[in-house]
């Protein structure tokens, strides 16, 4: 049971402070919560929970804000992480992205969020398109009607239905001229590369994006050429888990709008797309530098916006850094990141130079890790393959879309 | 993610300062207040949003109230609103102009939306104003009976609201059943959640008081009530969903087909989108199988997967809380994940924290087949550039040493450790080296010959250079060098600061110097005058020990300082497996992020009702400090886990005991001895005790809490009791003395001791009085823990006395 939530900015001021419970929460925990901050030296450092002398304390840190929740009684932990997570996808979602300033500015549709979200510390709903129809968020659209009609309530004037419907997920009874829904496979892939170029661990991270815009009632069908590749799987509530667990067909009466429908993991990948080879040695106190990427095996689709970024060592006193293709830029906090874009036809990228290392230093003892990142579109490297996506019942005109795509998650290689 | 910038304490300039602004604001509130004028709604918003944003910024405008409430007869919902956030936040410290929002917030629970019909239901019962639950009690019947399911779980939220104000309206409006009906029959799921959530606080805080109520608290998990929620768990939201699988790990279930049928049931919830679900559904399915020693196996393979996606796919924070539960499980079966040590690699971008918990990982599930793979791969992370976690993963690669898989090559790493010559990573590896020479003392040749490269110099961290210098004592026959390295660490002993260090300087020379007396001599000799020299006590008496063990018996001596040895087998576990034990029936809780159950790191009051909750909460963090020694006094006794046990049952015998004094009181019996208690031992106080407050402080830290209870106090006792005073001398004529007492009214504390006749035994009592509510909190303190209970009816009779004359 939460009793209190707090809203910090990057400076530790209250931008909001939403009592639960009967049980006040004083603002001091604030203070001690920052000073804490402080002494961890920063905010992404210190634990998502901790004891402080009154209360245990849950934060979440995004995008420079600090969701923070108290409590004094035992509860299940990832309640209160889950929530606070939730708040913050809803928020940013609602305002269109999460700064001071945004929320500053809308601190009253925040309370009235949260209102609805949590009562007498107890998580309600947080499902954002039952959230929508109670509170109406701050888009262009409304404040343009809101000029025009003069009427500048941004509630709506309905409750939501689905309060009172056995889907609570999906509004009653949408109607669309065009009926459409698009399913998006977004993969990223995770691998880790050891200095001799072995595969430590290579895996897919997928999502089943869908994008619904159908009138009444729709039950949908999808189902995928190779199910068996998926290694575990998570379902949106709205799945049905006895046709996935006897024919891996994935059956659903979709939420309005965009929303995850599934997520995925395939495991034990052989291969990368592109492959980064670096090679550094060092004496005399100076370190060469000589970086080559390029692609490893061709899946026929072209490779978007690669990256390359790696921190510099502490003991490092300047950098020597140019390459053949794409820019470089070390920045102040001596991180050097290489953008090459689309890898040329004729010529392989590298990046070459010479680190200078402090004065009493001979060799370099500590090796950057690479971070790459990379695009791939209408490809999603899993393999994984969508057979076909029916509808019960089909309206006359329905158009259904499919799209792929591929980026580097944490995709790192060691030096 | 961006990193904070450096926290500036400074106020924003934009802040206002307060006074002018508010009574500027006050001026605007009341020329608007009467007017119809079209457009007004939109200016009043304006002016709501900023007095919202002064209270957000924590500027008091506690002095609008007058003119928010005039302002809000508006038909717009988010005037209204702002309203009932600005009403709800003061009306507590304002009870008499709460009583001005009460008319218009009644009007609105009869409006015919009911988003404000339930909006305006929620901000009366989050008044909290005790002596307006008169007019709650109307709405919330209503409320309860509305036809639209939103307001109904408002309502029903708000007869917990009320019972938390005052529990006997609550009771005596027969709010509880009705919420049992709901909980059984309502269509929406949403007000089924919220009964279940109300009713299970309302009845295990009256089940100390009535029968009736632990008898329905205990329908809860009946078969009857758990079926019929297992059968409708898919409509719950996650949130309810999560409630809703709490309540059925505490179900037991007759016969084991119904645990298979339960876990059919909720198969389906460990592929949630919510972690919080998957946890709830993963608890719930070890409770269940605990007695079934094959099925419980076959379910740790099952919650498998699930657990693992829910670490790499979460957040960091979500990773957090998994990876420590993981932790838990991997624990009690360590073989279930040594497969999927890849998923505990640590990425470069996570935090720290995620990081640490990783490691552990690692070395808990290492084992014959993957030690290898695993030691490889921390030490790519002694390179890493995030130093501690460096020395992190090179201790995880000692303590898998220690866990005797592949030792051979786990040396060869770390003996290249020492090479690397880098400071911390030498520092680390030389403890770890010196562990495991304790364990397998067959390896010192190879240890030695690199060990005996590495000149100290280079070594500064106490715990590395105390390492070293006991490698350099322990194998001075095969360090060619070793009495030279000694003798020049003593020519430097005014320059080590550490007494670790001396101390083990001074036994590695005594060592060396049996093992090659000649070469050593010279060294003994300073250095032993240099430690008894020492300033720093342990320093000069073990100093003076061996020069005097030397003078009375060389041999002896030598048998004292270089007995032969034994390799140490087992290194001690920091954690008992009881502890693990009970942390482990606390899955899904708190206490397994921090590795400790609850009772070790929870305050007693918290736990149960939240009763007290209240004060302490409002308590700012400058005066919580005895909060923080009272945890570390719990922590302390923990080492005695069976006298904790015991101590917790006395204390809820002292509960139901006093419960049923509390009942006869209320029938006005007014018995004055204690009913049907056997007679405690007669216990005679001494009249003159002395104690002074510094030696009463040191005891109270010391002590655990031997008894702890709540007494209610007559009506008489709270009359006369105006002023701490008068309580004082009344409990000195019973031989109890007070040391310490403040607090105004309603709020009293008290410090008492007392003395056992003809004997020096304490008992030492803090008692907190509120006034209002007519209850004593006492926190007994025994030094001879027998007559504890003794002391404390004593104490509880004398404190009866009080106020008759």
């Amino acid at each position: 049971m939460l009793q209190c939530i707090f809203l910090l900015s990057d400076s530790g001021e209250v931008m909001l402070e939403k009592q639960l419970t009967g049980h006040r929460v004083d603002r001091s925990i604030c203070d001690w919560f920052w000073d804490h901050v402080i002494s961890q030296g920063d905010s992404f450092k210190s634990q998502p929970v901790i004891a402080s002398p009154t209360h245990y304390l849950f934060q979440v840190v995004r995008e420079g804000i600090t969701f923070l929740a108290c409590t004094q009684v035992e509860m299940p932990p990832l309640m209160g992480i889950e929530f606070l997570c939730r708040v913050s996808d809803v928020l940013s979602d609602y305002l269109g992205g999460l700064n001071e300033d945004v929320i500053k500015d809308n601190f009253v549709i925040v309370y009235e969020l949260l209102d609805e979200m949590i009562d007498n510390g107890f998580p309600l709903t947080t499902e954002p398109n039952i959230l929508r129809e109670m509170i109406a968020p701050p888009n262009i659209v409304s404040k343009v009607l809101s000029v025009v009609t003069g009427n500048s309530s941004n509630v709506s004037d309905t409750l939501p239905g689905a309060t009172g419907s056995c889907i609570p997920w999906r509004a009653a009874d949408p109607k669309y001229a065009n009926n459409e829904v698009y399913v998006d496979l977004v993969e990223e892939m995770d691998a880790v590369i050891n200095r001799d170029g072995a595969l430590v661990k290579c895996e897919v991270y997928g999502e089943v994006r869908v994008n619904s815009h159908l009138s009444g009632l729709p039950d949908l069908t999808l189902s995928f050429a190779n199910p068996s590749i998926l290694d575990d799987v998570r379902f949106h509530p709205c799945v049905r888990f006895r046709p996935w667990e006897s024919h891996q067909i994935l059956s659903f009466v979709p939420p309005d709008g965009e929303f995850k429908l599934m997520s995925y993991r395939v495991k034990k990948l052989k291969s990368t797309p592109i492959y980064v080879k670096p090679q550094l040695s060092s004496d005399a106190g100076k370190c060469r530098v000589n970086v080559l990427v390029g692609i490893r095996n061709d899946h026929g689709k072209t490779i978007d916006s690669i990256t390359l970024q790696f921190q510099l060592p502490p003991c490092i006193l300047s950098a020597d850094l140019t390459s053949n293709t794409g820019t470089v830029n070390i920045l102040g906090n001596k991180t050097c990141s290489w953008s090459i874009g689309r890898i040329p036809k004729d010529k392989t990228p590298s990046l070459s130079g010479t680190l200078v290392l402090e004065s009493e230093l001979e060799r370099l003892h500590v090796f950057p890790t690479f971070r790459v990142g990379f695009k791939i579109m209408g490809v999603a490297l899993s393999g994984l393959q969508i057979d076909k996506l029916d509808l019960k019942t089909a309206p006359s005109r329905l158009y259904k879309g499919f799209r792929a795509l591929t980026r580097a998650g944490e995709f790192e290689v060691r030096s | 993610m961006a990193p904070p910038a450096q926290s500036q304490r400074s106020q924003s300039p934009s802040q206002p300062s307060g006074k002018s602004e508010v009574s500027d604001l006050k001026l605007q509130l009341r020329q608007l207040a009467g007017s119809r004028a079209p457009g007004v709604d939109d200016s009043k918003r304006e002016l709501f949003k900023k007095v919202i944003s002064y209270m957000t910024i924590g500027i008091d405008v506690s002095s609008l109230f007058g003119e928010m409430v005039m302002c809000s007869a508006t038909s717009d919902i988010v005037l209204k609103k702002m309203c009932y956030l600005y009403v709800g936040n003061y009306a507590k410290v304002n009870p008499d102009l709460a009583l001005l929002t009460i008319n218009f917030l009644q009007r609105d629970c009869h409006d015919q939306d009911p988003m404000i019909r339930g909006l305006a239901l929620r901000s009366l019962c989050s008044l909290r104003v005790a002596n307006l639950v008169e007019y709650l009690v109307g709405p919330l019947g209503s409320g309860l009976k509305d036809s639209n399911s939103y307001v109904r779980m408002v309502a029903v939220i708000g007869v917990l609201k009320l019972y938390h104000i005052s529990a006997s309206t609550c009771v005596d409006a027969d709010f509880p059943s009705t919420l049992k009906h709901l909980m059984l029959n309502d269509s929406d799921t949403q007000v089924v959640a919220n009964c279940l959530s109300a009713l299970q606080e309302i009845w295990s805080a009256e089940a100390s008081t009535s029968e009736e109520a632990s008898r329905e608290r205990e329908a809860l998990i009946s078969k009857l009530v758990i079926y019929y929620l297992l059968n409708r768990i898919k409509e719950f939201s996650e949130w309810a969903q999560c409630l809703v699988l709490e309540l059925v790990t505490k179900y037991v279930p007759s016969e084991s087909s119904e645990i298979f049928d339960i876990m059919n049931l909720l198969e389906d919830r460990l592929q949630h989108a919510n972690g919080a679900v998957v946890l709830a559904t993963v608890k719930v399915f070890l409770q269940l199988t605990l007695s079934m020693t094959d099925v419980h196996q076959q379910v740790y393979e099952r919650i498998k997967a699930p657990l693992l996606t829910l670490v790499s796919s979460g957040s960091p924070e979500q990773s957090y809380a998994v990876l420590s539960h993981l932790h838990l499980l991997v624990m009690r079966a360590p073989y279930v994940f040594s497969s999927d040590y890849k998923h505990f690699y640590c990425q470069y971008n996570e935090p720290s924290y995620v990081k640490r918990l990783k490691l552990e990982m690692l070395t808990a599930v290492a084992n014959e087949s993957n030690t290898y793979e695993i030691v490889t791969e921390l030490c790519e992370y002694a390179a890493n550039v995030d130093i501690p976690i460096a020395r992190e993963s090179i201790r995880a690669v000692g303590k898998i040493a220690l866990q005797q898989y592949d030792v051979n090559a786990i040396v060869d790493r770390l003996l290249q450790f020492l090479e690397m010559e880098k400071d911390y990573v030498t520092a680390e590896a030389l403890v770890l080296v010196k562990d495991l020479l304790r364990k397998y003392p067959q390896w010192s040749h190879d240890c030695i010959a690199v060990v005996g490269n590495i000149s100290s110099k280079n070594v500064q961290e106490p715990k590395a250079k105390a390492a070293l210098i006991w490698m350099l004592g322990e194998y001075s026959q095969d360090m060619q060098d070793a009495p030279y390295i000694l003798e020049s660490l003593v020519e430097n002993w005014d320059e080590e600061h550490s007494a670790e260090v001396r101390l083990h300087l001074l036994t590695a020379v005594m060592k060396c110097f049996f093992k090659r007396p000649p070469e050593t001599q010279s060294a003994l000799g300073a250095a032993l005058a240099a430690g008894v020299a020492d300033f720093h006590q342990d320093v000069h008496d073990r100093a003076l020990f061996y020069y005097r063990i030397l003078r009375y018996n060389v041999s002896v001596a030598e048998r004292v300082v270089n007995p032969p040895k034994q390799a140490v087998s087992v290194f001690a576990d920091t954690q008992s497996s009881e502890i693990k034990d009970r942390i482990f029936d606390e899955f899904n809780s708190l206490s397994v992020l921090y590795q400790k159950p609850s009772y070790m790191f929870t305050d007693k009051e918290h736990r149960g009702p939240l009763e007290f909750a209240d004060e302490i909460g409002n308590l700012s963090i400058g005066e919580a400090t005895d909060n923080v020694v009272s945890s570390q006094r719990v922590e302390e006794n923990d080492k005695d886990l069976l006298l904790t046990t015991a101590e917790k049952e006395e204390t809820r015998a002292g509960h139901s005991q006093q419960a049923s004094f509390g009942i006869d009181d209320l029938l006005g019996l007014g018995m004055p001895a204690v009913p049907n208690v056997p007679s405690p031992p007669q216990l005679k106080l001494n009249t003159k005790a002395a104690l002074d407050p510094s030696t009463f402080q040191q005891k109270w830290r010391q002590l655990p809490i031997a008894l702890s209870q709540e007494l209610l106090l007559s009506p008489q006792a709270v009359a006369a009791l105006t002023a701490p005073q008068a309580l004082l001398r009344h409990m000195q004529s019973h031989s109890i003395h007070c040391i310490a007492s403040g607090g105004q009214s309603p709020n009293f504390k008290f410090f008492f001791f007392a003395q056992k006749y003809e004997e020096s035994s304490n008992y030492l009592v803090e008692c907190i009085i509120n006034t209002s509510s007519g209850k004593a909190q006492v926190k007994i303190k025994a030094e001879d823990q027998s007559t504890s209970q003794a002391f404390s009816t004593l104490f509880e009779s004398a404190l009866s006395k009080f106020g008759t004359p």
